[in-house]
């Protein structure tokens, strides 16, 4: 796994520690499979430039053994 | 114009109501419901439970969103029976509502522990919002639990004793946490995880019956084996009981489950299920199968409502299902049919890696990946091609699985 950190110097992908009430959240089991495999990926090496690809819209969480916001600004 | 009715306002229903709007735009669609509260999302409830996730993301459809595509959502309304015969839905207000076509989407509810205090004050299952909230309210006042049930389900009740700083023990009839998928080793990655939030496994144990005090109050767990285990909080996942009792004057072929074709085609006409409460023929596994997970549910809804409208076998259910365990530091994915199958291989890679697959006839059915899931849409891939590799099992266990080392299909 990679650490928090290689994630937090992701400009799409943030671990965020709470979630506001107005957040569109999804758990991981919920990602289409292309997405499921594009998000394991960021997890690990940092997104891609797959992420273009991804159904994911800016502000959406994902819930997996952390919280992690899209962020696409 | 065809009149639709689904009974259950979960995912699956509510994903066969959406599609048939989008394939059948004049027809009446109703959506009949038993729950107070119109579609939210299962799977988060657990993370409100431990208090990590606020209740308003839970939900997905509010009322309007019925509205707004013309569907009739009836909630609060418990169906009586079917009559396959007349095509009428008999619901508890005395009223019929005829259909055209049926949908049976009404899943299961939590099976009760068959011991004695089984349902006294603090003993709790996990299934709807509203457990989950009892759950949530519960657990922030409580101070030592015990867990009963061994599986996917029952390890949410551990995670959330381990959120809410209560001390835990997990009751385990055999040896270890889901026996049927999990060797020696990939479990002790599990037990670990237990432990690291406060969840002490007890092994060879369960639970003879509950003591309560004066009040009907749980006060205790007493295991087969006269251990007490003292508790303010308890949790049971021993299973579902699959919601059919409506259905037991119709001629519907049920086995553990509502049998269906890979269309979702039950053996009575115009009449399809699905989601948890199907058995149904997996085209992957070659053979009749269960499943409840989140995305199997949605297209097997999905696929059901397509059949539906078009009023023929126009699509069919082929779907590799996964199921996340996202409480402890390392992820835990299982994915197809991890318990099935004739053969499997396995290895452990590190204290929190571990890899198992399961194959039948020599193609891969199912398996269980701890800690690095970076294999599973190599895996997902070759279910879905129905390619033989037990055979070469070892390149499946390399940490990195590459799958140009495979001999090539049609080699095969």
């Amino acid at each position: 796994m990679a650490t928090s950190e290689t994630v937090d110097r992701s400009p799409a992908l943030r671990r965020v520690e709470s979630i506001p009430a107005d957040a569109t959240v999804r758990h991981v089991d919920q990602l289409e499979p292309s997405t499921l495999t594009w998000f394991l990926e960021a997890i690990e090496a940092g997104p891609t430039a797959a992420l273009e690809a991804a159904d994911l819209e800016d502000g959406d969480v994902i819930v997996f053994t952390a919280c992690y916001r899209i962020d696409r600004s | 114009m065809t009149e639709y009715v689904i009974i259950g306002d979960g995912i699956s229903g509510s994903s066969a109501a959406e599609t048939l709007r989008e394939e059948d735009p004049d027809s009446d669609i109703t959506v009949i419901t038993d729950e107070g509260e119109s579609l939210y999302n299962r799977i988060l409830i657990k993370e409100h439970a431990k208090g990590k996730l606020p209740e308003a993301p839970i939900s997905i459809h509010d009322e309007d969103w019925y509205d707004e595509r013309d569907i009739d959502l009836s909630l609060n309304t418990h169906v009586t029976t079917i009559d396959p015969d007349e095509k009428t839905v008999h619901v508890h207000q005395d009223e019929n509502i005829s259909y055209d076509k049926l949908l049976i989407a009404t899943g299961g509810t939590p099976t009760q522990l068959p011991v004695p205090n089984s349902d006294a004050a603090g003993v709790h299952h996990f299934w709807t919002f509203q457990d989950a909230r009892k759950i949530k309210e519960s657990a922030e006042s409580a101070d030592d639990a015990v867990v009963v049930g061994a599986g996917l389900l029952g390890i949410d009740f551990a995670a959330v004793c381990g959120a809410q700083g209560v001390s835990g023990k997990y009751l385990m009839r055999g040896d270890r946490w889901w026996r049927y998928a999990l060797s020696a080793d990939g479990a002790e990655i599990m037990h670990d995880g237990m432990r690291d939030v406060g969840v002490e496994p007890v092994f060879d144990s369960g639970v003879d019956r509950f003591e309560t005090d004066d009040n009907g109050q749980v006060t205790a767990a007493v295991d087969p084996n006269g251990e007490r285990y003292e508790c303010d909080f308890a949790g049971v996942a021993i299973g579902l009981t699959f919601n059919t009792e409506f259905l037991y004057e119709t001629d519907l072929e049920m086995e553990n489950g509502i049998v269906v074709d890979e269309y979702m085609e039950t053996n009575l006409e115009d009449v399809y299920a699905a989601g948890d409460i199907t058995r149904f023929y997996d085209v992957l596994l070659g053979e009749q199968a269960q499943n409840g997970s989140w995305g199997s549910a949605k297209e097997q809804g999905r696929v059901a409502a397509i059949n539906m409208a078009a009023d023929e076998r126009s699509e069919e259910f082929q779907w590799v299902s996964s199921y996340s365990i996202t409480h402890f530091d390392f992820p835990f994915l299982s994915f197809g049919h991890p318990t099935l199958g004739d053969d499997h291989a396995e290895r452990r890679y590190s204290d929190t890696e571990w890899r198992r697959v399961a194959f039948k006839d020599g193609k891969i059915v199912g398996g269980v990946l701890i800690g690095d899931l970076s294999p599973q849409s190599t895996f997902k891939q070759l279910m879905r091609e129905q390619r033989e590799v037990a055979d070469q099992a070892d390149v499946l266990l390399e940490q990195s699985v590459d799958i140009d080392k495979l001999a090539p299909a049609q080699e095969q």
